[in-house]
C-alpha cells in the first residue's frame, strides 16, 4: 500500500541498475532531502547547531568508514587517525593563507596519501592483524600530535581554525555552518549510493567477500583495497577538515583521539556495515543519544523530585545507553539498517503478508 | 516587639513561599552552567569540586543569597567528549545561562571560541589553555588560579629559598606525563634554568603513568636534589613506590597542584611523608569556611554528599573555584545592581581585590588584563597527618611568565 509495487517492471539493464527501483524510495529520499534543506526554519538553533551540524559531518565520516570497513570488508581501527590528519592539514593551509576550498582538498589529498600509505604496510596482513595495525597507526599520529608543537599549535595542542568562508564568503551564521555540513554530507550520500552500482562497488564486495576468489574473477584485490583506503581516508581527511571548520573551530588532539576511533566503528558496527540509511541511525544513536538521555534523565529526576547526586546522574545515562545498544545489536545483530530494511520489506507488501517471499 | 517583628517576618515569608507573584518579585537567579566530566577521565576530582560547587551554593542560599538573588549550580555530565561540552555549553546558554566551568581541558579547549563569540563568561580554573590570563586577549575567559607555567615558576623559587638563593649546583628533575598537560611546563622550565644555572634534567612518563620503572632507575642514577612532578591520580602512587625501590627520600618529591588524600591513603600516610606539593588553597580542614559549612550542612544531614569526600584538597579546591566566582556576581550587584549580565559580572571579576575568601587560598586580585588573579601558590608538605605550608603566598618569575603567555596568546586570533 505504502510502495505501491504494481506496474513496475525493469526490461532493460539501464532501468534495472536505477538508483532507486520504487519510486516510494525515492520519494522518500526527496522527502528527507527536503527536510534537511529546511531544517534551519524548521528546528531552532540549538539542535540545528548542536545536533544537526555534528551528526551529519559525523555520518559523511562514518560513511567513510562504512566504505573500507562494510564495503571492502577492512576493520580500521585508527580511523579518527585520518580524520586528524586532514583537519590539521587542512588548517594549516587555510592558515597559510589558501582558501578554504583548497585547504578542503588538501585535507582530504593529505589524509588519502597517509591513509593508503599505511594501508600498504598494512595489507600484508589481513582480518585482527590489519586492526591491530591500523590501531598502531592511531597511535603513531597521537604521539605525532602531542610531541609536535608546530603541528598541533604551540605548548598546550590548540590550534585555531581561520573562519570559514567558501568562494571568498564567509561563513558564521548557525545556518551557513549548517549548509556546509549538510552540503558535504549530501556529496558522500549520494558517492555511495552510486558506488553499489558502479565497477569499483562490486570490485570492493568481491574482495570484501573472498579475496581470492575475486583474484580469480580477475579483481586484483590489493588495488582495490588500496583504492578503497585511500577513497575512505579521503573522505575521513574532508570531513576531520569540515568538523574542526564548522564545529570545533579549533583542533585538538583529544578530538581525534582512540576513543573516537571506537567511536566511529560502533557507528558503523550499530547502524549497519554497508548499509547508508543506517550509518544514519547508528551516528545518531552513538553520538547524541548519551547527550539526549543525559538530558532526559536529569529532567525526569528533577520533575520526579528524586534527589540524586551528581555522580549518579552522570552515570545512570551511561548505562541506559549502554544497555540501549545491546539491545539494539540483540534484536537485529546486522544494525540499525537492517532493522529499517525489515520494517520496510514488511510494509512493501502490507497489508498482503501472504505475498512476501 | 521583636515578637512582632518576628511574626512579621514569618508572614512575609509565608507569602514569599506561597504567591508566585510575589516571587517574581525577587531578583532572577543566579546561575552558573557546571559541565563536567563525571563518567571518564577527570572523575579523580569532579565529584569533590562539584559537591564543593552545590555545598557552597547552598551556604550562599542560606544566608540570603547574593543581595536576594539565590544561587544555582546546575550540574550536567559531558563525559570529556569536546561535542558534548558544546552540547551543555549551547544548550545552557540559551536557557541564559552565562557563566561556565568545564573543569576539563579538552572540553575548556572546545567551548572557548563559542563563549569568546557569544560574549559568555568562561571560568577554567587549572584547566585549558594557560595563555588565557592574559584578559587583553581572552576577554571572556577567566583562568582564576595559578597557570602551570606559574606553579613550575613558583616551585623553583621554593627551591631557590632552599638553597639560600644560589641553584648554581642545583640538580632538579622534572618527571611529566608525556603529552601536553605534562609537557607544558618545560619551556618555563629551561628558561629559569638558563636564568638561574640549574641543571635540568627531563623524564617524561608515558600514559597512563602505571609503568615508571626506567624513569625512576634513571632517576637514581641521575641523583637530582628536587623533583618536580607534573603527573595525576594513581600515577603518584606508582612514582613514590618506584621512589622507594630506587631508595630516593619522599622529601625531594613536589607535585603539581592534582595530588590529593586519596592519592596519599594510596602511598600510605607514613610513607607519604615529606611529599610536597604546589597548590592554590589551603590543605586541611582548618578553615572557616569549610568548618561553617560543616556545622551548617553536613552536621544537619544536609550536605550534598558523602562527608569523607569533603575531606579532600579537591573539595578546598572546589570552595575556593566557587568562593571565586559568588564572590564575582556580589561585586556585579554591588557596582551595578540586578539583575547580573555577562556584562556586569566581567565587572564584578574584575572588581574582586585580594579577595582570599577567609583564609582559604591564596589572595586573587583579578584585572581587566590578569584574569589569572596573580597566580599565587605555596608549597605544602604532608607531615602524615595534614598539609603543613612551607612557604608564603608566592608569585614568582612573573616577567618570565608573561613572557611565555604573551608569545602564545599574540598568536591568538580573537575575531
Amino acid at each position: 500500500m505504502f510502495y505501491r509495487l504494481s506496474g513496475i517492471h525493469h526490461t532493460n539493464y539501464v532501468s534495472d541498475t536505477r538508483l532507486y527501483k520504487i519510486p516510494a524510495d525515492r520519494n522518500l529520499a526527496l522527502f528527507l532531502l527536503a527536510l534537511g534543506l529546511a531544517a534551519p526554519f524548521l528546528v531552532g538553533s540549538l539542535y540545528l547547531n548542536s545536533y544537526m551540524l555534528p551528526w551529519l559531518v559525523w555520518t559523511a565520516a562514518a560513511l567513510g568508514l562504512n566504505l573500507v570497513t562494510g564495503w571492502a570488508g577492512q576493520l580500521h581501527l585508527g580511523y579518527a587517525a585520518v580524520m586528524a590528519v586532514g583537519a590539521y592539514s587542512a588548517v594549516h593551509a587555510a592558515k597559510y593563507g589558501l582558501p578554504w576550498e583548497f585547504a578542503l582538498l588538501i585535507g582530504g589529498i593529505s589524509a588519502a596519501v597517509i591513509g593508503s600509505l599505511f594501508a600498504f604496510a598494512a595489507l600484508r596482513v589481513k582480518g585482527l592483524y590489519l586492526a591491530l595495525t591500523t590501531l598502531a597507526m592511531q597511535f603513531v599520529m597521537d604521539w605525532v600530535l602531542t610531541h609536535s608543537p608546530a603541528i598541533s599549535g604551540g605548548s598546550h595542542a590548540s590550534l585555531q581554525a581561520p573562519t570559514f568562508a567558501l568562494l571568498g564568503q564567509r561563513i558564521t551564521s548557525d545556518t551557513g555552518l549548517y549548509y556546509v555540513a549538510f552540503g558535504w554530507c549530501l556529496l558522500v550520500t549520494i558517492f555511495m549510493l552510486n558506488l553499489r552500482r558502479t565497477g569499483l562497488g562490486r570490485a570492493l564486495v568481491a574482495v570484501r567477500e573472498k579475496d581470492y576468489a575475486a583474484a580469480i574473477l580477475g579483481v586484483n584485490s590489493f588495488y582495490y583495497k588500496i583504492v578503497a583506503f585511500a577513497t575512505s581516508s579521503f573522505i575521513a581527511g574532508v570531513s576531520g577538515a569540515i568538523l574542526v571548520a564548522t564545529f570545533f573551530f579549533l583542533a585538538a588532539p583529544e578530538q581525534f583521539s582512540v576513543a573516537v576511533s571506537i567511536q566511529v566503528l560502533a557507528m558503523v558496527i550499530v547502524g549497519g556495515l554497508g548499509s547508508i540509511i543506517g550509518t544514519y541511525f547508528g551516528v545518531a544513536l552513538i553520538l547524541l543519544v548519551p547527550g539526549v538521555v543525559n538530558g532526559l534523565v536529569a529532567e525526569g529526576a528533577g520533575a520526579l523530585g528524586l534527589q540524586l547526586n551528581v555522580e549518579s546522574l552522570a552515570h545512570i545515562p551511561n548505562a541506559v545507553y549502554g544497555a540501549l545498544i545491546i539491545i539494539i545489536l540483540m534484536i537485529e545483530p546486522l544494525g540499525l539498517g537492517k532493522l529499517y530494511g525489515n520494517i520496510r520489506d514488511y510494509l512493501r507488501v502490507w497489508p498482503f503478508d501472504q505475498f512476501k517471499k | 516587639m521583636p515578637s512582632i517583628g518576628r511574626t512579621l517576618a514569618l508572614a512575609l515569608l509565608a507569602t514569599g513561599l506561597l504567591s508566585a507573584s510575589a516571587k517574581a518579585a525577587d531578583p532572577e537567579p543566579f546561575r552558573i552552567g557546571v559541565c563536567y566530566d563525571l563518567s571518564k577521565a577527570y572523575t579523580f576530582a569532579t565529584p569533590q569540586v562539584s559537591q564543593a560547587a552545590l555545598d557552597l551554593a547552598d551556604l550562599v542560599n542560606m544566608k540570603g543569597g547574593i543581595n536576594g538573588a539565590q544561587v544555582e549550580v546546575i550540574v550536567r555530565d559531558h563525559g570529556n567528549e569536546p561535542q558534548r561540552g558544546i552540547e551543555c555549553y549551547s544548550k545552557l546558554s540559551r536557557e541564559g545561562v552565562f557563566v561556565f566551568d568545564t573543569l576539563s581541558t579538552p572540553v575548556s579547549l572546545a567551548i572557548l571560541p563559542r563563549a569568546m563569540k557569544d560574549q559568555r563568561i568562561l571560568m577554567q580554573s587549572l584547566v585549558g589553555r594557560g595563555d588565557a590570563v592574559d584578559g587583553t586577549v581572552f576577554n571572556w575567559v577567566y583562568p582564576v588560579g595559578p597557570t602551570y607555567w606559574g606553579q613550575a615558576a613558583n616551585d623553583i623559587a621554593y627551591i631557590k629559598q632552599l638553597h639560600d638563593g644560589d641553584l648554581s649546583d642545583v640538580k632538579v628533575g622534572f618527571v611529566y606525563f608525556d603529552y601536553p598537560f605534562g609537557q607544558e611546563p618545560i619551556e618555563i622550565l629551561k628558561t629559569l634554568s638558563g636564568k638561574e644555572g640549574f641543571e635540568l634534567i627531563l623524564y617524561p612518563v608515558p600514559l597512563p603513568g602505571s609503568d615508571q620503572a626506567s624513569v625512576w632507575s634513571k632517576v637514581r642514577r641521575d641523583k637530582p636534589d628536587h623533583i618536580i612532578s607534573w603527573m595525576l591520580g594513581g600515577a603518584h602512587v606508582v612514582a613514590s613506590k618506584e621512589m622507594k625501590r630506587n631508595g630516593i627520600p619522599m622529601e625531594k618529591y613536589i607535585s603539581v597542584n592534582w595530588l590529593n588524600e586519596v592519592d596519599i591513603s594510596n602511598i600510605g600516610a607514613e610513607a607519604a611523608k615529606g611529599l610536597k606539593r604546589g597548590t592554590n588553597v589551603v590543605g586541611g580542614q582548618d578553615i572557616p569556611l569549610y568548618k561553617e559549612i560543616m556545622t551548617e550542612l553536613y552536621d544537619k544531614g544536609k550536605g550534598n554528599g558523602p562527608v569523607e569526600k569533603t575531606r579532600d584538597v579537591f573539595y578546598n579546591t572546589g570552595l575556593a573555584m566557587y568562593s571565586i566566582m559568588f564572590e564575582a556576581a556580589r561585586q556585579a550587584v554591588s557596582l551595578h545592581g540586578h539583575p547580573i549580565t555577562a556584562e556586569t559580572y566581567k565587572a564584578g571579576l574584575e572588581a574582586i581585590k585580594n579577595f582570599d575568601a577567609n583564609g582559604l587560598m591564596a589572595p586573587i586580585t583579578v584585572t581587566a588584563s590578569d584574569h589569572g588573579g596573580g597566580g599565587r601558590t605555596r608549597i605544602e608538605m604532608w607531615d602524615g597527618a595534614t598539609w603543613v605550608p612551607q612557604t608564603d603566598w608566592i608569585a614568582a618569575y612573573q616577567d618570565v611568565v608573561w613572557e611565555v603567555v604573551k608569545e602564545s596568546s599574540s598568536k591568538f586570533d580573537g575575531k
